[in-house]
């Protein structure tokens, strides 16, 4: 392709895109190495009866709770009240962790007196503090969205921070040269670059949310998957648990999939960075 | 302005000049050791309309500091500089720069990349600024890729699209930080002769910041050579080439060659000093 400049004609050439074409061929080995799993799972609790199937029931028994739970409208009531509560206080954990994020990482007064204790409760163990969200607010959906969203806000906090203190010093004073100053750099400017670290923040941050819920249900709920999962493992029943822990890993899957395809869209030149080291 | 091929030697002409540099110092509190750090000291200059002035010095020697001040991105520690009488308190629409990582906005397209640089001035109220932005990218020959991305464009190409976000703005004065130290050779050659020629069109005042001996006397009107530790003027030099320049026009020219002698000296002590002293 050539362009005509100013002073005369010269050849450009566009840099390759990335391509994905070995893809698909380790997409089936995966679904051969699946397969396989499940086929020695199967013959080592059905025919062979190595492991008591009590214990660990086969996989055909498993995918038989799976459809029974699926037209079961109990199974989707608990799925809608976690769902809700992780959806709640993820997006709070969102908005949140975003704006703290920014003004940390902009703010070099807040970034010496604030981020200590960001780093500090980042590190401490959340999840020892479940029992206290439960017993301060009660065993309703309150704490599980207190659970959710003090998971999910650090790392979107400190990606976003990180992000924030990042962003190119001469994107700034390139705002500054042509007159964006104040709210509107931080709006036109910061905001955009900071994107894609509070994208992956948020990506990690969604992973840890459904962990808080279902530990909240877990250690004193009234709805919920966890509390079904809690449920049907003190019932004994092994295939119907293992069935939740497979919708689980699924809506989590999904989850991070929404929010990676949402990053590519939102932001493909940090993807494209990474993917290709494109300059 | 000019479009007249010969040498524009600065008239000395009673006008004011355009850029009035007076004693100036920056400085900086160095936090970790608690001295003080001259970046620049004691520059003196005048620049006139129309003027292309190239910066030359060592890497560290404070030429990009000196510029930033005159942009306005970096406050004087003493002196003053005015820019048209008046004393440069930030940066203002008189004045557009040029970036030497390009700073462009990787989720903006060229169009609106280019348009960033109207962002701020009233007028996009109307619908006049897309033409505006749309002869700004034709200037620089990225005619044909308003909906590409940065991302998707090579080093020079991105730097066009800088040249055009600067020009679009109609500035009086082009402060270009090693606008071609990122850009490969080859391009970087193409490129300078092009620069040379947008500026000879459109009569820009122009502070050209470069580490490149021959960069610095195929544009310059005048070099100003910087020295380090701490960066001061060394010498200004009027170059009084004719234009226009290439390397091959003046590769056995006597004053081309007397020129690039005297400033490699100039720079090789200056070289040599600096490693010396860290």
């Amino acid at each position: 392709m050539s362009v005509t400049s100013a002073t005369g004609t010269m050849r450009i050439v566009r840099p390759r895109r990335v391509v994905r074409r070995d893809e698909a061929k380790w997409t089936w080995l995966l679904i051969g190495v699946v397969a396989a799993i499940l086929l020695v799972w199967e013959a080592a609790v059905s025919w062979l009866h190595l492991v008591p199937e009590a214990f660990l029931p086969p996989p055909t028994a498993v995918a038989a709770s799976f459809a029974q739970l699926m037209v079961d409208p109990a199974f989707w009531q608990a799925f809608a009240y976690s769902l809700t509560n992780v959806v709640i206080g993820l997006v709070l954990a969102i908005v949140v962790g975003v704006v703290v994020g920014l003004a940390v990482g902009w703010s070099a007064a807040l970034r010496f007196t604030v981020a200590p204790f960001l780093w500090l409760l980042y590190s401490t163990p959340k999840v020892a503090l479940a029992p206290l969200f439960i017993l301060a607010l009660g065993l309703g959906s309150a704490s599980k969205i207190a659970l959710v969203f003090l998971l999910a806000v650090f790392p979107i906090i400190l990606n976003t921070m990180e992000g924030a203190v990042t962003v190119g010093g001469s994107l700034v004073n390139a705002g500054r040269v042509y007159g964006v100053n104040g709210l509107a750099l931080g709006w036109k400017v910061i905001f955009p670059a900071t994107l894609p670290y509070s994208l992956s923040g948020i990506q990690r941050g969604a992973a840890l949310a459904f962990t808080g819920e279902v530990l909240g249900e877990f250690l004193g709920g009234t709805g919920g998957l966890g509390h079904m999962l809690e449920f049907a493992a003190y019932q004994f029943e092994m295939a119907e648990a293992i069935a939740l822990v497979i919708v689980m890993v699924i809506i989590a899957n999904l989850t991070l999939l929404l929010i990676s395809t949402l990053r590519r869209r939102l932001a493909p030149w940090y993807d494209d960075r990474k993917i290709a080291g494109a300059s | 302005m000019t479009t007249t091929t010969e040498p524009r030697v600065p008239e000395a002409s009673p006008s004011a000049p355009l850029i009035s540099v007076r004693d100036l110092s920056v400085a900086y509190d160095v936090a970790r050791t608690g001295k003080r750090l001259i970046a620049i000291e004691g520059v003196d200059l005048d620049v006139h309309e129309g003027e292309f002035v190239t910066v030359l010095g060592p890497s560290g020697c404070g030429k990009t500091t000196f510029m930033n001040v005159v942009a306005g991105l970096v406050k004087p520690s003493t002196g003053t500089v005015l820019v048209d009488g008046s004393p440069v308190t930030g940066p203002g629409p008189d004045r557009a720069v040029v970036f030497q990582d390009y700073a462009l906005l990787p989720w903006r397209t060229v169009f609106d990349n280019v348009k960033f640089g109207l962002e701020m001035q009233k007028e996009l109220r109307g619908d006049g600024w897309r033409d505006r932005v749309q002869e700004a990218i034709e200037l620089v020959g990225l005619a044909g890729f308003e909906s590409s991305y940065p991302r998707e464009l090579s080093g020079g190409m991105q730097q066009r699209v800088g040249l055009a976000r600067a020009f679009v703005a109609e500035p009086r004065i082009l402060l270009m930080d090693e606008p071609l130290g990122a850009v490969d050779a080859l391009t970087r050659e193409v490129m300078r002769d092009e620069i040379d020629k947008l500026i000879q069109k459109t009569g820009k005042t122009v502070l050209f910041i470069t580490h490149s001996i021959e960069e610095a006397i195929l544009l310059g009107d005048r070099i100003v050579v910087f020295k380090s530790h701490p960066g001061a003027i060394k010498e200004v030099i009027e170059t009084g080439l004719e234009r226009p320049r290439s390397e091959r026009s003046v590769q056995h020219d006597p004053r081309f060659l007397e020129l690039r002698d005297h400033l490699w000296d100039a720079l090789q002590g200056e070289a040599t000093a600096a490693a010396v002293s860290k």
